[in-house]
C-alpha cells in the first residue's frame, strides 16, 4: 500500500477515534429499530420516518459530524503537532500528500456512514429494497466526498476549522437554508438528499417539495469536490510550513 | 578549483506583515560542516525553513545544489532535513517512522537502508518500541536516522543536540564527522556555541535576523574572549577585597555598590578566575557568592556584532 495512504488511514482510524464514529453511526440504526418497533404500523410513518432520521439525524447531522471529525484533522493535526514538514520534505509531489489523506478520511467515514444508511433503510423502509439502498448509499458517498474536501481544506486554513464547520453545517446548512431558499443551491446537505430522491423518488416522495434538480445536486457536488480539493493543494503549494 | 558552494543565499529577507525575521542575508555554504549560530529568536529557523523551501523569501534567492529549492519536490531526494521541532509520528514505531521516510523517499532497498541509519544513530535496540515511549533524546536520534535513511548529499539540522546526553553529544559529534569526511555538506544551527565550535569549521553568526560574522570558528572565538566581562562578588568585606583586586592588571575595574556586592570589570577571564579565591584567602575575605553578570548568549552575540 502506499505509505502515505497506510499513514492517513492509521492516523484516522485511531482505535477511539473510530468507537466514537461506529457510536455515532449506529444512533440512526437504533432509532429506526426503535421507531419501527414502535410506531411502524402507524399510517404516515412512511413520510415521518424518512425526514426524522435520514434527513434530521442521518444526512443533516451524524454525516456532517463524522466527516468533520475526520477530515479537519488531516491537516489541521499535522500543521498543530509541526509534523507537516515531514511529509513536504520528501520527493513527491503534493497532490501525492492531499489525495491519500483525503482518500483516508473518505474511505473510513464513507464504508461505516453507506453501511449505517444502507441497515437504516433496511430496517424501516422494507418496501424500497435494493433501490432504495442504492439511492442512500450513494447519497452518503456524495456527502462524504463533498464535506470531506470541504473540511480537509478547512483544516489546512485554519486552526478554528472544527468551528468553522460547525458554524457551516448548523448556522448555514440547518438554519438559513429553511429561510432563505436559494441557499439550497450552496449546501451539502441538500445535494445529498436531492441525489436520494433523484435515485428513488417513490421510497423519499417525501422530499419531493425540497430537493432542488437532481442535476443540479449532481453538478455542484463535482464542482465542491474539485474546487475544495484544488484549494487545498494550492494552500499547500503556497504556504510556508511551520 | 573551488567547488561550488551546496547552499547559495543571495540577498534573503524574510518579514511577517511589519516584523523583519531576517534582514538581507547573504552567505554560501561549502561541504564540510558549518555551524548556524546565535540566540534563541535570532532567525536562524526562518534561515533553515527558507533553505529548506518549506518558507518562501519574502525577497533575494536561493539555490540548493545548483537549483531553486522552493517548490522543487525533487531536490529532496538529495537534501535531509531535520527540523527543530521534535515532531513524530506515534503511530508509528521506531523502525516504521525511518521506514516510511525511505518509501517516501522512494530508496531502492529498503530494509537494508533503514538498518544501516537505525545502526548509524545506534538504536537498533529499541526500533520495535512505539514513538511514543521514547524519551526526547531517543527521539532526535531516530529522527535522524530517518533524515539520513536515502543517504542524502546536503544535511540541514536545526537545534539536532536538543534533548541529547553527554554521550549522545559525543556519539553524534563522531557521526557528522564521518559524514562530512565523506564530502557531505552538513549545516547544524544551535544557540549554543560550545555545542557548535568543536564540531564546525565554519561558523554563520545570525544576530537579531542578519548575518553578525561568517567564517573561521577561531577568528569568532577570539572576538569573544576578548570582551568585557562582567562579575559580581558578594563577601564579607567587599572594600578590602576590591583593594586587592584592583592590583590585579586582569582587572579593568572595580566598584562598590550600595547593597555591599562588588561589580568587577575585566577583558581577562582566566586570570580573573585564577587569582579572585587566592587573593579573598590571602585578605581573609570569606567569598559568598560569585555571579556573572552579562553571560547571556544574547549579551556574547551583541558583542560581536557591535564589533
Amino acid at each position: 500500500m502506499d505509505p502515505m495512504l497506510s499513514l492517513s488511514l492509521r492516523q484516522v482510524a485511531g482505535k477511539r477515534k473510530l468507537a466514537i464514529i461506529v457510536l455515532l453511526a449506529a444512533l440512526p440504526i437504533g432509532l429506526a429499530i426503535l421507531l419501527h418497533a414502535l410506531v411502524g404500523d402507524e399510517r404516515d410513518f412512511d413520510v415521518r420516518f424518512p425526514q426524522l432520521v435520514i434527513d434530521g439525524l442521518l444526512l443533516g447531522v451524524i454525516l456532517p459530524i463524522v466527516v468533520m471529525t475526520l477530515a479537519t484533522p488531516a491537516f489541521g493535526n499535522e500543521v498543530e503537532d509541526r509534523t507537516l514538514n515531514v511529509l513536504i520534505l520528501k520527493p513527491v509531489r503534493r497532490i501525492a500528500i492531499v489525495l491519500p489523506k483525503y482518500l483516508a478520511s473518505v474511505i473510513v467515514a464513507g464504508g461505516i456512514l453507506a453501511t449505517a444508511g444502507a441497515a437504516v433503510v433496511l430496517i424501516a423502509l422494507g418496501s424500497g429494497g435494493v433501490q432504495a439502498v442504492f439511492a442512500i448509499a450513494v447519497s452518503i458517498l456524495t456527502g462524504v466526498l463533498a464535506y470531506g474536501a470541504l473540511f480537509t481544506w478547512m483544516g489546512l486554513m485554519s486552526s478554528k476549522a472544527l468551528g468553522f464547520a460547525l458554524v457551516y453545517v448548523f448556522l448555514w446548512e440547518q438554519f438559513l437554508t429553511r429561510f432563505i431558499r436559494g441557499i439550497r443551491y450552496f449546501s451539502v446537505r441538500e445535494y445529498s438528499l436531492s441525489i436520494l430522491h433523484g435515485l428513488d423518488d417513490e421510497t423519499f416522495s417525501v422530499f419531493e417539495p425540497r430537493v432542488i434538480e437532481f442535476e443540479a445536486a449532481v453538478t455542484a457536488s463535482i464542482i465542491v469536490i474539485v474546487l475544495f480539493f484544488f484549494l487545498t493543494l494550492r494552500r499547500l503549494n503556497r504556504m510556508d510550513i511551520p | 578549483m573551488t567547488p561550488a558552494p551546496s547552499i547559495e543565499i543571495n540577498s534573503v529577507s524574510k518579514w511577517y506583515g511589519s516584523v523583519v525575521a531576517v534582514n538581507d542575508v547573504s552567505f554560501n555554504v561549502m561541504p564540510g560542516i558549518t555551524g548556524l549560530l546565535g540566540p534563541n529568536g535570532a532567525g536562524k529557523t526562518t534561515i533553515l525553513h527558507m533553505m529548506a523551501g518549506l518558507a518562501k523569501p519574502s525577497d533575494g534567492d536561493i539555490r540548493v545544489l545548483g537549483e531553486p529549492i522552493r517548490g522543487n519536490y525533487k531536490l529532496y531526494s538529495r537534501i535531509g532535513v531535520m527540523s527543530e521541532h521534535e515532531a513524530v509520528y506515534n503511530v508509528f514505531t521506531g523502525r516504521q517512522f525511518v521506514e516510511f521516510s525511505a518509501k517516501m523517499q522512494g530508496v531502492d532497498d529498503v530494509p537494508a537502508a533503514v538498518d544501516r541509519a537505525i545502526e548509524l544513530v545506534n538504536l537498533a535496540d529499541a526500533q520495535h518500541r512505539p514513538l511514543g515511549t521514547y524519551s526526547r533524546g531517543m527521539r532526535q536520534r531516530m529522527r535522524l536516522a530517518a533524515t539520513l535513511v536515502h543517504d542524502p548529499e546536503v544535511l540541514i539540522l536545526d537545534e539536532p543536540l536538543n534533548g541529547t546526553d553527554p554521550r549522545q553529544r559525543l556519539e553524534f559529534h563522531d557521526l557528522m564527522q564521518k559524514l562530512a569526511s565523506e564530502g557531505r555538506t552538513i549545516l547544524i544551527s544551535s544557540h549554543i556555541l560550545e555545542e557548535v565550535e568543536t564540531l564546525a569549521e565554519t561558523i554563520l553568526l545570525v544576530v537579531s535576523g542578519k548575518l553578525a560574522a561568517a567564517g573561521d570558528y577561531r577568528a569568532i572565538r577570539e572576538k569573544l574572549d576578548d570582551r568585557p566581562f562582567q562579575l559580581r562578588i558578594v563577601c564579607s568585606d567587599p572594600r578590602k577585597l576590591a583593594a586587592e583586586l584592583v592590583k590585579l592588571s586582569a582587572i579593568d575595574s572595580v566598584a562598590v555598590e550600595d547593597d555591599g556586592s562588588l561589580t568587577v570589570f575585566s577583558r581577562n577571564v582566566a586570570e580573573l578566575q585564577s587569582s579572585i579565591a587566592r587573593l579573598a584567602k590571602a585578605a581573609d575575605v570569606r567569598l559568598i557568592q560569585l555571579e556573572p553578570l552579562d553571560e547571556s548568549l544574547e549579551s556574547v552575540f551583541s558583542y560581536v556584532v557591535s564589533r
